[in-house]
């Protein structure tokens, strides 16, 4: 009789963590959602000239980062007062970590739409299909990600890998591309911001290749 | 004795259990009478008899009952539009064919109660739902809902390694949500394909431009070889051609608004250069343009209000918008009668300081049932306020886009306008509110 009291105060803490946790894998989730759609208006305004995206951005932006200030507050308060252990503990570091991947991802595409201003003054140049592709590509990786980490699925670490090392490959290529130019008029501005762009892409790209591996280490422990 | 004693005990028990008896029968009655739906209770059936005659019909009727639900719940999955419900932790309760198709939810996904997150990432839809359940109220809400591939377990190596770039990563689709408030903290929500509607309304969009882009051209050469013509032509071939020369033009005024207006719609506020302006001059010149055309109907202009009020806007287009509302204002204003211009500061709810225009004419205002459409391109009202019009043979339109114009104006310059017939004066009666300041981006 006087273990009954114990063991449903055991039970009630229990679903209250489980509530917590849940609560605070939605918010990742719509801070995931928020970060795809900049992603996305970046890419619009890059390559299909829609201007109205900076201003969509920058409002996107500000709620990406009181989310990942919300999220990392919220885990930490978990992490302190719950006192969770195996996969729930690795699931809340692990969600600490990731958010600051996402909120990365956020600034990059802000910064691509400034580029991408920048590069409508000039002609549009070939390279930028290919560079479409990359960003392309780059997109389908977080978008697997962020479905791994919904489902908590730990093998799509290895598939984003594969994808990362494509768009590594179209990084090297286009940079080769891009730098052994010769005889280019005019001014350096575009060549640079082409180059500018390439490195954000492929930073983002490794961003979305770290959160797949995190949820592959929230299932199995294992890092790699 | 003791027989006596014994048959008393049993008498007095007898009498208890009866007693008892009763009781729960009249109670068992009693209850059946409360909770059963068409029991009366004259049929003198035994209460056993009754009972199951009750519970009988009860089965049937849950039975019914179910069989309801079955139908309701194929028609849902059948639906032509998307339905999805979601319990107050914003888990996916179920979901319609058309709702999976529409959000592109992966089949090869296990459907277990799950967050709606995990399988829609839409940030609108989360807020429809959200919106739905704070406010309690049927909520409504148009998004584009984009939809990113992505590789899944299931897809074999060899589909990764031969990805194809003429496969859409993103894709896209206009959706609208119709958000509905059910018991117990849930949300269910339809879901409807705009996808089709918006397709087809920017194809009459493009083609009607280009349309106007073709025509262009011909129509200039067309009028400057009228003009050519008509100085080496006498009477009466003279007067034709000058005839056609003019219905030329007009065609060519027509096509220029009609370019202006799509390039106004297309970046409203991106062809606007701001300054600040004096309305009672602004007025006060576009009436100096009209002053012939008044002159022969002798009708005047009469100014009320501040005539220090300024806003900010891009002068050019507003003396467009002035030009248009005065000169249909003459049109119709009977002769040696007055055309009013209010002006005034209007208070409104908002923070926007915002100035408020009345241009009333004395004429006989508009039919009622033009009123909801005289906005729209092209639209002709009474057939007998266009006659009017073909007198005037120096008026600037008789395009139909006139008010069109008009209101795509006043909109980019983050204001609104409204027509409609005046309670005193009876003429036609437009209000514009500007605001004073030029509205900060959003």
């Amino acid at each position: 009789m006087t273990l009954a009291p114990r063991a449903s105060g055991l039970e009630t803490h229990n679903n209250k963590l489980e509530r917590s946790l849940r609560r605070v894998q939605q918010e990742v989730l719509r801070m995931g959602t928020l970060v795809e759609q900049s992603f996305r208006l970046s890419h619009q305004c890059l390559f299909e000239q829609h201007i109205e995206a900076t201003q969509k951005i920058a409002v996107l932006e500000k709620q990406i980062d009181q989310y990942y200030r919300q999220i990392e507050a919220e885990c930490a308060t978990l992490m302190t007062l719950q006192a969770p252990v195996a996969q729930d503990s690795r699931l809340l570091s692990a969600i600490m970590q990731l958010v600051r991947d996402l909120e990365r991802i956020g600034d990059c595409a802000e910064d691509l739409t400034e580029m991408a201003i920048k590069l409508m003054k000039y002609p549009t140049p070939e390279i930028l299909s290919e560079i479409a592709l990359m960003s392309e590509h780059a997109q389908l990786m977080l978008a697997t990600s962020l479905v791994a980490l919904a489902d908590l699925d730990p093998s799509a670490g290895a598939r984003v890998k594969e994808y990362d090392d494509i768009v590594d490959d179209a990084y090297d290529r286009l940079y080769h591309a891009i730098a052994f130019q010769k005889d280019v008029p005019g001014v350096v501005e575009p060549i640079l911001l082409l180059g500018l762009i390439i490195r954000h892409l492929e930073r983002m790209a490794d961003h979305a290749t770290n959160i797949s591996q995190r949820v592959t280490y929230i299932v199995t422990g294992k890092r790699n | 004795m003791a027989t006596i004693d014994f048959l008393l005990g049993l008498a007095v028990g007898l009498g208890v259990y009866v007693g008892q008896q009763y009781r729960f029968k009249s109670q068992l009655k009693k209850t059946l009478n409360s909770y059963a739906t068409n029991f009366n209770g004259e049929i003198s059936l035994p209460l056993h008899s009754l009972l199951r005659r009750e519970l009988n019909n009860l089965d049937l009727q849950r039975q019914k009952l179910e069989k309801d639900r079955q139908n309701w719940q194929e028609l849902i999955e059948q639906a032509p539009i998307g339905y999805l419900q979601v319990n107050a932790e914003n888990q996916l309760l179920g979901c319609n064919q058309t709702a999976k198709d529409l959000l592109k939810i992966d089949p090869r996904r296990s459907l277990r109660i799950r967050l709606l997150l995990e399988l829609v990432r839409s940030y609108d839809l989360d807020i429809l739902i959200e919106t739905t359940r704070k406010s309690q109220l049927p909520q409504t809400k148009e998004w584009i809902y984009y939809y990113t591939r992505y590789v899944s377990p299931q897809d074999s190596e060899s589909q990764i390694n031969s990805y194809e770039p003429s496969q859409r990563t993103v894709e896209s689709i206009a959706l609208k949500g119709y958000g509905f408030p059910l018991s117990n903290q849930q949300v269910g929500i339809f879901l409807e394909n705009r996808q089709p509607l918006l397709e087809l309304s920017q194809s009459r969009e493009r083609t009607f431009s280009d349309l106007t882009h073709e025509l262009r051209t011909p129509l200039t050469s067309i009028s400057l070889v009228a003009e050519n013509l008509l100085r080496r032509l006498q009477n009466p071939e003279r007067r034709w051609v000058e005839q056609m020369l003019q219905e030329t033009n007009r065609l060519i005024e027509l096509v220029q608004e009609w370019l202006d207006l799509t390039q106004l719609q297309a970046a409203p506020d991106r062809t606007l250069k701001y300054e600040t302006i004096e309305i009672y001059d602004l007025i006060q010149s576009v009436w100096q343009t009209l002053e012939p055309i008044a002159k022969r109907k002798n009708v005047a202009l009469f100014y009320h209000g501040d005539r220090q009020l300024t806003v900010a806007g891009d002068r050019s287009r507003l003396i467009q918008v002035f030009l248009n509302l005065l000169d249909n204002a003459i049109k119709h204003n009977p002769p040696q009668k007055d055309i009013k211009v209010q002006v005034s500061l209007y208070q409104s709810d908002t923070t926007v300081e915002q100035i408020k225009i009345e241009v009333i004419d004395s004429g006989r205002g508009f039919n009622a049932s033009d009123l909801p459409y005289i906005f729209e391109r092209l639209y002709r009202g009474d057939k007998s306020r266009m006659r009017k019009k073909e007198d005037n043979i120096a008026s600037s339109d008789g395009s139909g886009l006139g008010l069109a114009i008009v209101e795509q104006i006043v909109q980019a310059h983050g204001g609104a306008v409204s027509a409609n017939n005046h309670p005193q004066f009876g003429g036609a009666w437009l209000e514009i509110l500007l605001p004073v300041t030029k509205p900060e981006k959003t």
